[in-house]
């Protein structure tokens, strides 16, 4: 009898012991994971001088501008202007800011002087003004130029504007032609005759789970190259297409036999097409597993990088890891565009991620079991 | 009645024919172009005529130094996963089904994160984490009260693959504490409870019902961890700064890129990382294969 309740009560301690280090280790890990992500967030709000005076204090120099001095300097010809200079001739005041990256033409306002009050008219080069002197609309023009700065100049100076739509058009168009391929497989293998011819479609698309882009990525170059696909958007779909398809044929293949034979029997003596059959009636019904697929894909395709880093060459066709990747290379000392270039490229994917949290969870497991 | 057959086959093939072109023209005959490449002098300058080398670029891949380190620093990164993130994966993953922390959705979906970010965004946010006036080192101040320490550890040949070890376990625990997970609430409960009444402790549960359940997972693991691995790229490529660090912490992967779109002063660069690549598949086929034999002779034992 003592034995049993000293037992329990050694097995009481070791549970609470148990408990303690658990929480420690995923308190941790969580800390590991979230404290960069969110440093990386707010320090993308940061100017260059704030980040290296204290690399973790919170932003604060972009927001309060309002005591910003500037100070007119002459324009030089490698400005970036905010007006078409050959259309609008009216006279301008060129200021500059002391505070974010002074002296290099980054942070520069073009004031049209006509429309300013007298004492900024007179203002010679080489004078100073603070934000707070200027008229509202300017004053108002300046501060949000400033609290977006980091991102307006990865968007246009990392040129990652064009990346962005890249990412997009590769995650979208390649996932769409993923899961509309892939169905339509997965329906013939799993809904008609012929058992014999799917068994070997299901081998040869279960092979394709070994094969990696990685490990085929020379023969790829040089074919791409050799018909002209090479750096263009529809070779790196196509590519993203054909991996992507033994992932969907499995996952909806699976599915699609747990589907009732009758519904595509019954459809077939109402006089379906085969076609019809699957757009109208099974197409419908697979969409859960439809949705996991997507995610996936799109998910998978907006991280990936060698591929583009190989098969893109110019900036028309660059996605966002390989813009990234390379700004971050190019702007070392920018550090806050290269921040604020990280969470451009993180953000959508971790939106997508925390909204559909389970069913990727339950896509990764039922992915991995297959195999 | 022969004829709707025929008709029913056509249906077929024209249901599985777009994707199957694609997938045969993309993924298939490159493995048969690659295995054709890499024993060839095959040389983009010359017009692309191949003519027959034998093992040429295989003799040579064996005799380059390059590709021994680059192999060794692989087999440390198989071994991270393997002995690495499996077991720790496993360990967080009976955490959370024996529900020993509260909030398990929340601390499961932060670990199984990192999974779904760019694997650049992490190389590059790591690297700024272990530069040697960066947040590591400031802790490394901190803790030791000493004002010159610094995390130097990527610096340094012998030691670069340590911080990336780590950065590794970070990124890919994740998912095999998802996988196995889910293979735990599969499992039949009252076999745990009938062992509770019995008197079981919590190790002996742990050690005789739930490990020998999950061996096949596993060796589904197992198997996963080192075909990943051998192909792993983005994250030490992102972590590292081309040059010296990079070759220093080179895995096969980089190698095989650095040799076919880096090396221009080798015109046969596309046949040797050819033959580079169809070393690394070679290698995890045979890996993969070990760790099966072995998980068939373990599950075995367990069942006399």
């Amino acid at each position: 009898m003592s034995d049993i309740v000293n037992n329990s009560k050694s097995s009481l301690v070791w549970g609470r012991i148990g408990k303690i280090v658990s929480y420690v280790v995923f308190v941790s890990w969580t800390l590991i994971t979230i404290v960069p992500l969110i440093w990386m967030s707010y320090s993308s709000l940061k100017s260059n001088e704030e980040l290296t005076r204290d690399i973790y204090a919170f932003p604060y120099e972009l927001f309060d501008n309002m005591d910003d001095e500037y100070t007119v300097i002459r324009p030089d010809l490698n400005t970036i202007r905010d007006y078409d200079p050959k259309v609008d001739k009216r006279e301008r005041i060129c200021i500059e800011s002391n505070t974010i990256a002074p002296g290099r033409r980054l942070m520069v306002f073009f004031l049209v002087k006509e429309d300013m009050p007298p004492e900024i008219q007179n203002l010679k080069i080489g004078d100073t003004v603070t934000v707070r002197d200027l008229p509202g609309s300017i004053r108002r023009y300046i501060n949000r130029k400033t609290m977006r700065f980091n991102y307006e100049s990865a968007f246009i100076r990392g040129g990652l504007t064009g990346k962005f739509a890249n990412s997009i058009i590769y995650a979208s168009v390649s996932t769409f032609l993923i899961i509309l391929l892939g169905s339509m497989t997965a329906f013939a293998i799993s809904k008609m005759q012929f058992a014999r011819l799917s068994r070997v479609l299901m081998i040869v698309y279960g092979l394709g789970y070994l094969i990696s882009i990685p490990s085929l990525i020379i023969p790829l170059f040089l074919m791409m190259t050799k018909v002209g696909l090479i750096d263009t958007h529809l070779g790196l779909i196509l590519v993203y297409v054909a991996f992507g398809m033994p992932l969907a044929v499995l996952l909806s293949s699976q599915f699609m036999q747990g589907l009732p034979s009758s519904l595509v029997e019954s459809a077939y003596i109402d006089g379906a097409s085969v076609f019809r059959t699957f757009w109208s009636i099974i197409l419908p019904m697979t969409t859960p597993v439809i949705i996991t697929i997507s995610i996936l894909s799109a998910l998978g395709i907006w991280n990936e990088f060698l591929l583009v880093l190989v098969l893109a060459s110019s900036e028309f066709t660059k996605s966002l890891p390989v813009g990234v990747y390379s700004f971050s290379s190019l702007t070392g000392t920018q550090l806050g565009w290269q921040l604020a270039a990280l969470v451009i490229a993180t953000l959508p994917a971790m939106i997508v991620y925390f909204t559909f949290n389970q069913r990727l969870t339950n896509g990764v497991v039922a992915g991995a079991v297959k195999e | 009645m022969k004829q709707r057959d025929r008709k029913a086959l056509v249906f077929y093939i024209g249901m599985v024919a777009p994707g199957l072109a694609i997938y045969l023209s993309i993924v298939a005959y490159p493995v048969f172009y690659s295995v054709w490449l890499s024993f060839t002098d095959f040389n983009p300058n010359a017009g692309g005529v191949g003519n027959f080398m034998g093992f040429f670029h295989y003799k040579a891949m064996l005799e380059n130094p390059e590709f021994w380190h680059s192999l060794k620093n692989n087999m440390i990164v198989v071994a991270v996963s393997v002995f690495g993130q499996i077991p720790i994966g496993f360990i967080l993953a009976y955490i959370l089904y024996r529900k020993m922390v509260r909030a398990e959705k929340f601390f499961q979906s932060m670990v199984f994160l990192p999974q779904f970010l760019s694997t650049i965004v992490i190389g590059i946010l790591w690297k700024r984490l272990f530069v040697a006036d960066g947040p590591v080192s400031t802790i490394m101040q901190l803790a030791t009260g000493d004002p010159s320490a610094q995390f130097d550890l990527m610096l340094r040949p012998e030691t670069v693959m340590i911080p990336i070890g780590i950065a590794l376990i970070w990124m890919y625990t994740g998912f095999y504490m998802v996988i196995f997970l889910a293979n735990l609430q599969k499992m039949n409960v009252n076999m745990i409870e009938a062992a509770k009444i019995d008197g079981a402790t919590e190790p002996q549960i742990f050690g005789r019902i739930i490990l020998p359940l999950l061996t096949g997972t596993i060796i589904v693991s197992s198997v996963l961890a080192i075909a990943g691995s051998l192909k792993g790229f983005d994250l030490i490529f992102a972590m590292t700064t081309q040059g010296l660090q990079r070759d220093n912490a080179s895995v096969l992967p980089i190698y095989m890129y650095e040799t076919a779109f880096r090396d221009y002063s080798n015109p046969m660069r596309f046949a040797y990382g050819a033959a580079i690549s169809n070393a690394i598949v070679a290698i995890s086929i045979v890996m993969i294969g070990i760790s099966n034999w072995i998980g068939k002779h373990m599950s075995q034992d367990e069942v006399y």
